[in-house]
């Protein structure tokens, strides 16, 4: 009995250095006074976490990464709520493919719908760098946004509806009166969900990015391909306490993991 | 159920057109390239020229090794998590699995950032085998298949945990004891009782974590560098190095074959788990 006793701290403690230490590492070294990366840090100083903020390329590319997320994630509901809802609600005529090719970007590496993109799309279209790059995130993030939606949809019972179109209102106004106030926390899980997924994507965006034009994730290793300063360990930090701060929130008031 | 499909499709067929245009097309246009010769027909040259090159076999191989070995170890390991969390008490059972959790919230660079620190030159792993006296140079782990190994697994092994840890809490409570008091040993309890009871879990973990390690780009491209190549990074060095859209569209093809064989098992498994409930 002992043994196993012993046997359930110590594999927690074993499974939990090797996933979050890494991790505590980078927070403590981003605290550090040196010039170069380090552990254990040199020091205690602040100065690379304020570096972060006065490097202009992470404040351009944390721009373009942030108007991606929302954007494209905002634009994969505008698209995937009516759709979802036809899944769900109507006798839909190739529900079956519809399903498939909504959800298959999630199947397909984020590299090749990056490359397929910029070959057939952008370069034939001459469609530009940010608009390339919000097309290939909002079909990135459809797939989750359809799959959130629909599960919360599948969750209301559609006799609701129903009975406010029977009692006059028109399919329209019962969809934003009925529907719709039941299922916010189900749309703004997706769109956290996306948020998420969107702005800690790289595949995706490697080949669609160019000149001058990145995402935070791309830009933060090309600067640590040639720099090797704190800089990325403190900003890597900060965005982590963002995005775990987003989770967190969101679990604490939707319930986020019923939905995802 | 609402029975007008002029409405349906109205509604669906936005969302069905973009996926179909900013995606499956180009998609299917990219893959097909592979199999163009240089006269517009129907050719498999490209694959055997791309299968003749022992750089690519190497790589290839690399990305089929190390995606088996981070998902048995992902296994191996993760039963042992998944048993331990499943035994902790409900409100700490919860926490442990967030804790597991918390690390897919963080983003994929700033975890494979990390061992950097660890495994460079200067990493904490050098300075210790070197104060220990263990190695008097510093050792290469960084740009390394151990490197890309570790990194992996950190990175997926949490989606290994959680998938054993609800197979784990659906397995019959008294399983266990039943076996045990029957006189079986805690090796046989596992290979007879609990591996076929979780059966499912692991699949859909194993699942997960292969193709997830196949189709990783961000790992190799940090903890490989430009020499340890896999399927995607080397996907990329042929398009922006090389110009060779041909082979990047044998690659992307072997990449996606491989992801959907995954997949296709997956639903297979969970079919077949379904007609076993519904013959019982």
């Amino acid at each position: 009995m002992t043994a196993r006793s012993l046997f359930i701290p110590l594999t927690l403690l074993l499974v939990l250095a090797f996933l979050i230490g890494p991790f505590l590492i980078i927070v403590a070294a981003s605290f550090s006074a040196g010039e170069t990366l380090n552990f254990p840090p040199q020091g205690f100083s602040l100065r690379w976490i304020l570096k972060v903020f006065t490097v202009e390329s992470f404040r351009a590319s944390f721009g373009m990464s942030l108007f991606l997320a929302i954007g494209g994630t905002a634009a994969a509901l505008v698209l995937g709520i009516p759709a979802s809802y036809a899944l769900s609600r109507y006798k839909l005529p190739g529900a079956e493919i519809v399903r498939t090719v909504v959800s298959a970007p999630i199947i397909v590496p984020g590299i090749i719908v990056g490359l397929a993109l910029l070959r057939y799309i952008v370069v034939p279209f001459q469609v530009g760098i940010t608009a390339a790059l919000f097309l290939a995130h909002t079909a990135l993030v459809l797939p989750y946004a359809v799959r959130v939606v629909s599960a919360s949809l599948d969750n209301l019972r559609s006799d609701i509806e129903e009975a406010a179109v029977l009692l006059g209102s028109s399919r329209l106004g019962a969809f934003f009166r009925v529907v719709m106030p039941n299922i916010r926390g189900g749309i703004l899980s997706a769109f956290i969900l996306g948020f998420v997924t969107s702005f800690n994507q790289v595949p995706v965006s490697l080949f669609l990015s160019g000149p001058g034009v990145r995402t935070l994730p791309i830009d933060m290793i090309a600067y640590m391909e040639i720099v090797f300063d704190p800089s990325v360990a403190a900003l890597s930090s900060l965005l982590a306490f963002l995005s775990i701060g987003i989770v967190f929130a969101a679990e604490r008031f939707l319930g986020f993991s019923r939905y995802v | 159920m609402f029975q007008n499909r002029a409405e349906a499709l109205a509604l669906a067929l936005p969302a069905a057109l973009f996926a179909a245009a900013v995606f499956l097309v180009p998609v299917v246009i990219l893959l097909s390239d592979g199999f163009r010769g240089s006269d517009g027909g129907w050719t498999i040259s490209a694959y055997t020229d791309f299968f003749s090159n022992s750089l690519n076999r190497t790589v290839f191989l690399r990305t089929l090794k190390l995606g088996a070995l981070v998902t048995v170890a992902s296994a191996v390991i993760g039963y042992a998590a998944a048993f331990a969390i499943v035994s902790l008490e409900p409100g700490m059972k919860g926490r442990m699995t967030g804790l597991v959790v918390l690390p897919l919230m963080i983003s994929p660079v700033a975890r494979t950032y990390a061992w950097i620190v660890i495994l460079g030159r200067t990493g904490i792993v050098n300075e210790a085998f070197q104060f220990l006296g263990l190695t008097e140079a510093p050792l290469r782990v960084l740009f390394s298949e151990t490197a890309i190994f570790i990194g992996l697994l950190q990175l997926f092994l949490p989606l290994m945990i959680i998938s054993l840890i609800s197979a784990l809490e659906n397995m019959p409570k008294d399983a266990i004891p039943a076996a045990r008091v029957l006189g079986a040993n805690w090796f046989q309890v596992f290979w007879k009782v609990v591996l076929p009871l979780t059966k499912e879990g692991l699949v859909i973990g194993g699942t997960l974590v292969f193709t997830g390690s196949l189709t990783a780009y961000i790992t190799p491209a940090i903890l490989g560098g430009s020499k340890v190549l896999m399927l995607e990074t080397l996907l990329y060095q042929q398009v922006s190095v090389s110009n060779n859209f041909v082979s990047a569209s044998v690659i992307a093809f072997i990449l996606i074959v491989m992801s959907f064989a995954a997949n296709i098992l997956l639903k297979r498994v969970a079919t077949a788990r379904n007609k076993q409930r519904a013959a019982q």
